[in-house]
């Protein structure tokens, strides 16, 4: 039985967490009440920019209960400092609570704090900010118009930071190119709108001078160390907890000033603070997404090789630098992916970072490659389109097929599966291309098919981050393994699940290891006080990097248990292997120890133990990712139908071929593929965030800002390569953002392939579609 | 995003509502269905001091009184998909409520609530205004009856005065054969529309006798295409001319513009619209002559 013993790895476990979060078991930050507890309301700017002439909180004292405020003066000096240290780049803080100006619509400028949270919302609208207005910036022209003021005081423009990267030698690829393909591609802004909204409590013990913070956070260790940081405290008396988190998508995955401020309002009131975010304020304060402008010049030779390509990339980053990532990550990170899955040696990327009067960009699903591939790929197709070349057949010929490769920039990519999941797309798509040719006779009904390739760098590790030289610095996810005299296992996980099935695949991973059931394993995380410090869930590292932790550290205990079976069964530790709860001898596998009785023996029964060995079962392991990451591929497929009268777009099909190196769980990966795929939909069709000309802002609730709903998704097919890397433990690659960042591409594609148009922007709303379609319509 | 503080009471009767709402006056609204008023006061864009719940009010028929068919204010949305009476004469109604929201909002909205929440791309207003519907206004005065082309003023304002109440809405039960037609364009299933049109037509035989068309989502309040109605009288089922009929009627408005839809892109909806509308009506008297 132990040799075929099936493995846990790769098979489809339903997910452990669910039954908690089905069965309405979960507990999520509001779900945290403590006694004596007041509730924070912040008060926000209405103005874009302006500067505060005075805060009026006289109406409090008018209401008969008690209330406290608190405003930038109280909190003079605190605030985020989100910093990479490029000397191109403009240093900029956000207060805690605005000082002196705000900057955009929704910007904390007061904390009102009332015994309810009905009171201190009612409390918070008593107090009037007086604001003198000064000129809005307001899109990425105003922002590059040298005319108008700067944003912060001592800036010399609102260029926040603009570098360049290059690679090989791209006027000798101009000059033997046979075609130069100029364009220009935009993606709108997104708010990132996980189910539940972010929150913090905050409690300060006085007795054990231990402050607790609870927040729905992907990234409770550098919460702690900013509050630490920012607040003076000494980090080993922190405590910072993300209980249930309802979504995070990357929102979650920096740390926000009302962290820091909640934690300091609970010091200096003496009592526990809560703040609940509503969905109002989750759209227009917390971190926005995407809006960038990329213009992008190729060379292709004669026969249709793409020989270099130049781009200029330019972010709308809204009006301060988030922590850790900062505002160069965004732009910078389209610079460095550009490249792509496509052969090449010459490239140039001049990317900038602009500032406006708008709530700032973080990191949302994807961070950068959702447009970054959505150009890329846009650019494809009009190159082929411009060429009288398939899209299929033009990427073919310009694809990357030998491993490793090093690509222009000198980043190397491990082994994937490039060309062949092109080629399976094609096989898959046959028909469509036949209906979308077809449908090109009719002027009111056309199919489009459209495909977006790419790859994408997952699984970071610390070299990446040192280049990059953002405050995150370090890449590694930890992991302690522990096992019970009973033989159960527990996993103190660096990683924070919100969604990504982590307390079933990471039980998997130790069971395979150890030679336990998934079921006999308990996944902790999210909390500071069990977990060994890490920088949390992001970035699609912790399939690769927490399990790679997970692997190592179970494989340190399964050596000891070895090691203990041979001596109890008087045989060599290579002679024992460990396989359905038991430790068996490979000569003989009628001899075999439960490994309960292993455990017993090194925890209690340590008489039994082999001399001189230590009690104890526990190990720990930093798994760092590899220089370069891991490169993920896939290809992604969209098949329209416009009804070209109306521009009624209708998603027909949707097909994911995909490569994440070994699949811990079928279900879990397809699961993030499919999530993930949504909400690229969503940034294809449908969401959009609105300012107006004064940078108001316009879609602050659902019945404005369209969220992809279950009548317009197509049921996701989703067929797999599997290409371990050899670069991680257990060969998996990234895959939690994948599924985010095709479908724009894709989408995109095929409604230039219905229409016959080349489509530069998102979103491909009802409203794109019909003036795309001009063209078709008779003249009226 | 909690409503500011306000006062609630349940209403045991009409009479008891109505009181309720002459004490209150500007201060007091009714509660029905909720879906638009608890929202908005989520939002503190509506923010009474007294919320009077008419819930246990008996105004919740369907029935035939006479030539009208007469609807209770606190009819549910749901109510008109099984209902014989809408199915036979008011086809265009019975299709714009698949367009109303979600199951849960049309298990709960009322067409009292959302006649007097009267939001510029709502169906049920465009279905009262193209049925030539009458509004029972009550109040402890007594009753008005206002016609819903004097009822909708603007975007989320009706000719209702302080202290009244919709108690009921009337439809004329037309009085030769009618079909009819609603289609709706907006993002998603449920959305509130970009723009949407109704027509209704009454037949004598193969020959058009009567038309109304209406379309919502252009302006502030729900349009009537009085001008080009009359140019479908007298037509013929297989020759209605409804594209340009609509292309007519989508050049006497000068439709809003917004970032879910272009002025010109809406305009060319509304033609349309107009046109697949009319084409639809038609094909339902050709396949019941
Ligand atoms: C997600 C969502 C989607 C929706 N989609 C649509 C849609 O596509 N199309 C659409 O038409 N509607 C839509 N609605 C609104 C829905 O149809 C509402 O039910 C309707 O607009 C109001 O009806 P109600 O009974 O809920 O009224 P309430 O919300 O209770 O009241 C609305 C207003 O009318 C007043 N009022 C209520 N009853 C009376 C009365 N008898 N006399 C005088 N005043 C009264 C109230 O005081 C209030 O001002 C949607 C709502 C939601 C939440």
């Amino acid at each position: 039985m132990k040799a075929d013993s099936p493995k846990h790895i790769g098979a489809r476990i339903q997910r452990f967490e669910d039954v908690r979060l089905l069965s309405g078991a979960a507990r999520y930050i509001d779900d945290i009440r403590l006694p004596g507890m007041l509730h924070c309301t912040f008060a926000r700017a209405h103005t874009a920019h302006g500067t505060i002439l005075e805060i009026d909180t006289s109406g409090l004292a008018d209401l008969d209960y008690p209330t406290w405020v608190f405003t930038g003066k109280d909190t003079a000096g605190l605030s985020m400092k989100a910093h990479q240290d490029y000397p191109e780049m403009q240093y900029s803080e956000q207060p805690l609570l605005a000082e002196g100006k705000v900057r955009f619509v929704g910007e904390a400028v007061a904390a009102v704090l009332a015994e309810d949270a009905y009171k201190s919302e009612d409390a918070a609208e008593q107090l009037f900010i007086d604001c003198d207005p000064l000129p809005v910036v307001g899109t990425m022209a105003q922002a590059r118009d040298a005319s108008l003021p700067p944003l912060f005081d001592g800036w010399h423009s609102n260029v926040i930071v603009q570098r360049q990267m290059k690679g090989g030698d791209l006027e000798a690829a101009k000059a033997a190119a046979a075609h130069i393909i100029k364009r220009t591609y935009r993606n709108q802004r997104q708010a990132g709108v996980p189910m539940e909204g972010r929150g913090v409590v905050a409690h300060y013990n006085n007795a054990d001078r231990v402050l607790t913070v609870w927040s729905s956070t992907q990234m409770p260790h550098l919460v702690r160390t900013y509050i630490s940081e920012e607040l003076d405290l000494p980090e080993s008396r922190i405590r910072v907890v993300a209980p249930d988190v309802g979504g995070g998508f990357g929102v979650k995955g920096q740390v926000f000033g009302d962290e820091v401020l909640i934690a300091w309002l609970a010091m200096k009131t003496g009592r526990p603070v809560k703040w609940i975010e509503d969905r109002r304020e989750h759209l227009i304060a917390s971190i926005h997404a995407r809006d960038h402008e990329h213009t992008l010049e190729a060379y292709v030779s004669a026969d249709g090789r793409l020989l270099g390509l130049k781009a200029d990339i330019s972010v709308d980053n809204g009006a301060y630098s988030t922590y850790p990532f900062t505002s160069a990550g965004e732009p910078g990170m389209v610079g460095k992916v550009l490249p792509g899955p496509y052969d090449f040696q010459a490239y140039e990327a001049t990317f900038r970072a602009l500032a406006t009067n708008k709530c700032s960009i973080g990191t949302y699903r994807g961070v950068a490659r959702p447009s970054a591939v959505f150009s890329q790929e846009r650019l494809m197709d009009d190159i082929a389109a411009e060429l009288g070349l398939d899209p299929f057949e033009f990427r073919l010929k310009n694809i990357i097929r030998e491993f490793p490769y090093k690509n222009v920039l000198g980043f190397t990519y491990d082994p994937g599966s490039y060309a062949e999941s092109l080629e399976l797309m094609q096989t898959l798509l046959a028909d469509d291309v036949a209906a979308a040719k077809a449908s090109h006779a009719s002027d009111t009904t056309r199919v489009g098919v459209g495909i977006a390739c790419f790859i994408e760098q997952t699984a970071h590790g610390t070299p990446d981050f040192t280049r990059r030289r953002t405050p995150i610095e370090t890449g590694y996810i930890a992991a302690r393994v522990e096992m019970a005299p009973d033989g159960t296992v527990t996993i103190d996980l660096g990683l924070q699940n919100h969604g990504q099935g982590l307390e079933t695949t990471m039980a998997q991973v130790a069971a395979d290891a150890l030679g336990v059931l998934p079921s006999s394993v308990y996944v902790r995380h999210g909390d500071t006080l069990t977990t060994p410090y890490s920088v949390g869930t992001w970035g699609s590292r912790g399939g690769a990097l927490g399990g790679g932790a997970v692997h190592v550290a179970s494989l340190k205990i399964a050596e000891k248990l070895k090691a203990i079976a041979a001596h109890l069964m008087q045989t060599t530790p290579d002679e024992i292997e460990l396989a359905d709860g038991q430790a068996y001898m490979r000569s003989a596998e009628d001899r075999f120890i439960p490994i309960s009785k292993l455990a017993r023996a090194a925890l209690r029964n340590v008489d039994q133990l082999p001399p001189g060995m230590l009690p104890g079962l526990e190990a720990e392991q930093r798994q760092d990712g590899p220089r370069d990451g891991t490169y993920a591929n896939a290809v992604h497929a969209a098949v329209v139908e416009i009804d070209v009268p109306t521009g009624k777009m209708q998603l027909k099909r949707f097909v994911v071929v995909e490569d994440c190196g070994t699949i811990l769980n079928p279900l879990v990966v397809d699961g993030q593929v499919r999530g993930g795929v949504v909400q690229g939909i969503g940034s294809a069709m449908f969401e959009h965030f609105v300012y107006d000309e004064e940078c108001q802002p316009l879609t602050t609730s659902f019945a404005d800002y369209l969220m992809p709903l279950a009548p317009e998704i197509p049921n996701i097919e989703v067929h797999h390569f599997e290409t371990p890397t050899p670069l991680t433990p257990l060969g998996a690659k990234g895959l939690g953002e994948g599924g985010a960042i095709g479908p724009a591409a894709a989408i995109g594609n095929a409604v230039a392939n219905a229409l016959g148009v080349e489509v530069r922007e998102t979103p491909l709303n009802a409203n794109a579609i019909w003036h795309l379609s001009a063209h078709l319509r008779p003249a009226e | 995003m909690r409503p500011a503080s306000f006062g609630y009471h349940k209403a045991t009767d009409l009479a008891h509502a109505l009181a309720l709402l002459a004490e209150f006056g500007d201060d007091g609204r009714p509660l029905a269905g909720g879906q638009s008023l608890v929202p908005m006061m989520n939002l503190r864009l509506a923010r009474p001091a007294h919320l009077v719940d008419i819930n246990a009010l008996p105004l919740t028929a369907i029935e035939r009184r006479g030539d009208v068919l007469h609807v209770g204010a606190l009819v549910r949305h749901h109510r008109y998909l099984s209902d014989p009476l809408i199915a036979a004469h008011f086809p265009a109604f019975l299709e714009a409520v698949h367009w109303i929201g979600h199951p849960t909002i049309r298990n709960h909205g009322s067409i009292g609530g959302s006649i007097s929440h009267a939001d510029p791309t709502a169906e049920l207003p465009a279905i009262c205004l193209l049925y030539d519907a009458t509004i029972i206004a009550s109040s402890t005065g007594g009753d008005r009856r206002i016609a819903a082309r004097d009822f909708f003023l603007g975007a989320y304002v009706t000719a209702l005065q302080p202290g009244e109440m919709v108690t009921a809405v009337e439809f004329p039960i037309p009085p030769a054969k009618s079909t009819g037609a609603f289609i709706e364009l907006g993002e998603r299933r449920g959305d509130f529309a970009i723009a949407s049109v109704g027509v209704a037509l009454q037949w004598s035989g193969r020959q058009i006798t009567g038309a109304a068309v209406v379309c919502c989502g252009a302006r502030l309040v729900p349009i009537r295409a009085s001008e080009v109605e009359n140019l479908l009288i007298g037509r013929q089922l297989d020759a209605p001319d409804a594209a340009a009929i609509g292309r007519r009627f989508a050049n006497t408005i000068e439709p809003v513009s917004d970032h879910s839809g272009s002025s010109a892109y809406r305009k060319h909806l509304i033609g349309e619209l107009t046109r697949r509308t009319i084409e639809r009506a038609c094909q339902q008297a050709l396949e019941t002559a």
